[in-house]
């Protein structure tokens, strides 16, 4: 099968279209398994007869408010006007067609929403005993909140199967999700308001919006380097909101169409016929000597690829983009060992449809910075086959390429 | 089936695309953090240093996984710290348990920087705004310059001391420039102040 090349990078990117073959790289945190192995997608297990249980402190900051409703504060309808906002944000993911968490074809596995009333439901700040219970908190305090920061979401992992915390399951495998909650900051220096809320509410944030994202890390994202992508590291200016509210037809309205491919990534329906299609390839230099002053990652190792360029899949008829990932790495099953050689891979596509695939430096709308921790996590000192994350490589030029035949 | 773009059609859909990320290259706001211009920052911040990293460890806190990151100050432009301090984060691996927390900043042996930082309740620091009070030194050999790069350089920032507005947050300004803007931002909140 071909497929057209709109840009090439400074030099070569070697290109197939595959029907679903293995994951190598995505924009999804990864763990480091402690016994040696390839990074792994963190992801929940969802061959637990357990659904994901979820849950929401009750209590919201009054002095002075953080959250703006249309409904009285402190009224019963307040309260629902926000489940309704926290329900609406996990529908946008649980909405996709094309995954196990889709609520229509998959039921039960997410867990009816809770209600704590405690304020730091979140933690119990006691050192290492965190509880295994999936919570957004709206007014517990953290020393994560330096000035600036509204909020964020902390998700828990295991780098070994038989691992958990408080009442989560035990991990079948590295990588696997054991808990996930999300703080707003409750001090006052941020408002955030609900959909009915936002037009009467000046210097507000959009709860949906800010929510959504977040929920989006409890599911195993880091942040899209796509634009218009519900990952995208940064949200819209107070008093606006990105993409469409959610509809009973189209719950997975806030999301675009690189939210949706990453998360069929992350949990494909085994039943899905039509997002099967994968690109592969790599990126690499027309002069393979411009790599070689960057630092051996591992013993014995080096980087023979473009590491960390944003490699985007559009649908050449109709412009979408349909997907990006940091490309620049692959791992070999049989020896373990991360290669920092310009792989990438695009999974979960639709198929009977014709992409153009770009790669270009991460020094536009995003930077390194924005994914250091998806970056990071490549390598792990600790294991088997310890290795250095390169600094990502932001040195190179795209230029248009011909076709290939 | 598959179709191949003509040459032109190819280019102007490239064109297209490229133009589109140019548009919106004014549209800002953090998931997580808030926008906030330099002399914001620098109110904001206690101290306010160049440093170079000298190793990362992690563990337990209040509740928390965290990054522990010595940093040894070369330069402080703003409070009274020196020698070596500890920069706090959110996240880390500890024994068989990683935390994971999108838009922090990590920090490699070695590597230069200017933090603004804020004291914790602990005693040591935390970054203002995470990765927005972040910024990466880069030197030129070839002309033997140091330049700067903020951690969120895609931030639109309108900066009230200089009154310029920064479409693109901070990339590559020359060190000096950007230490002239820092101080330039003190010494305004110091005039506010009086």
């Amino acid at each position: 099968m071909k497929s057209s090349i709109a840009i090439g990078v400074m030099a070569l990117l070697v290109f197939a279209l595959l029907g679903g073959s293995p994951a190598e790289a995505y924009l999804m945190d990864t763990t480091v398994p402690q016994a040696g192995g390839c990074p792994a997608f963190d992801r929940w297990n969802l061959s637990l007869a357990s659904p994901l249980n979820r849950r929401w402190s009750t209590s919201l900051p009054l002095g002075p408010p953080t959250l703006a409703t249309v409904a009285a504060l402190g009224s019963a309808a307040q309260l629902s006007e926000i489940e309704q906002v926290i329900t609406d944000s996990f529908g946008a993911w649980s909405g996709v067609t094309g995954t196990t968490f889709n609520a229509t074809n998959y039921p039960g596995l997410i867990a009816p929403l809770a209600q704590v009333s405690a304020a730091s439901s979140c933690s119990n700040d006691a050192e290492n005993n965190v509880d295994g219970l999936n919570t957004i908190c709206f007014n517990q305090p953290s020393m994560g909140f330096s000035s600036g920061v509204l909020a964020f979401t902390r998700v828990i992992t295991a780098d070994a199967p038989g691992v958990s915390v408080g009442v989560s399951a035990t991990a079948a495998f590295a990588g696997q999700i054991l808990d996930s909650d999300t703080l707003f900051r409750p001090d006052g220096q941020a408002t955030f308001a609900t959909p009915a809320a936002l037009a009467t509410s000046p210097g507000a944030y959009d709860l949906e919006s800010l929510l959504a994202h977040e929920i989006g890390h409890w599911f195993g994202f880091d942040h899209s380097a796509v634009w218009r992508a519900l990952m995208f590291p940064f949200a819209p200016p107070p008093g606006q909101f990105l993409g469409s509210r959610p509809t009973a037809q189209a719950p997975d309205g806030p999301l675009s169409d690189d939210d949706r491919t990453g998360i069929r990534v992350l949990y494909p329906d085994p039943n899905d016929a039509v997002n099967v299609g994968a690109i592969t390839g790599r990126v690499v230099p027309a002069n393979p000597f411009a790599l070689a002053a960057i630092p051996a990652p591992s013993s014995g190792g080096s980087v023979t690829g473009i590491f960390g360029a944003h490699v985007v899949a559009v649908d050449a008829d109709t412009g979408a983009v349909i997907a990006g990932t940091l490309g620049g790495w692959s791992c070999d099953p049989s020896n373990f060992v991360v290669q920092f050689d310009g792989s990438f891979d695009i999974e979960r596509l639709p198929v009977g449809h014709s992409y153009m695939i770009y790669a270009e430096p991460l020094v536009g709308l995003a930077t390194p910075g924005d994914f250091s921790d998806a970056l990071n996590d490549l390598c792990a000192s600790d294991s088997a086959a310890p290795c250095t994350t390169p600094a990502v490589n932001t040195n190179f030029n795209p230029r248009i390429r011909p076709a290939v035949p | 089936m598959m179709r191949k773009m003509n040459g032109s059609r190819r280019m102007s859909f490239v064109f297209r695309w490229v133009a589109l990320l140019l548009a919106v290259g004014g549209a800002a706001k953090a998931t997580t953090l808030a926008r906030m211009s330099v002399a914001q920052m620098s109110h904001a911040a206690q101290a306010i240093v160049r440093a170079r990293c000298v190793e990362n460890s992690a563990g337990w806190d209040a509740g928390e996984i965290w990054t522990f990151t010595s940093f040894q100050v070369q330069e402080a432009w703003q409070g009274s710290v020196s020698g070596r301090i500890r920069v706090r984060l959110l996240g880390g691996r500890v024994g068989n348990l990683t935390s994971s927390v999108s838009g922090v900043p990590r920090f490699r042996s070695g590597e230069e920087v200017v933090l603004f930082l804020e004291r914790t309740p602990r005693d040591d620091f935390s970054i203002v705004s995470w990765e927005q009070g972040t910024f990466r030194i880069r030197r030129e050999a070839a002309t033997d310059s140091e330049s700067v790069t903020q951690d969120s350089a895609s931030f639109a920032t309108f900066d009230p001391a200089t009154r310029l507005f920064e479409a693109a947050g901070i990339r590559n300004l020359p060190m000096e420039t950007f230490r002239a803007r820092v101080y330039a931002a003190m010494s305004a909140e110091t005039r506010r102040k009086q």
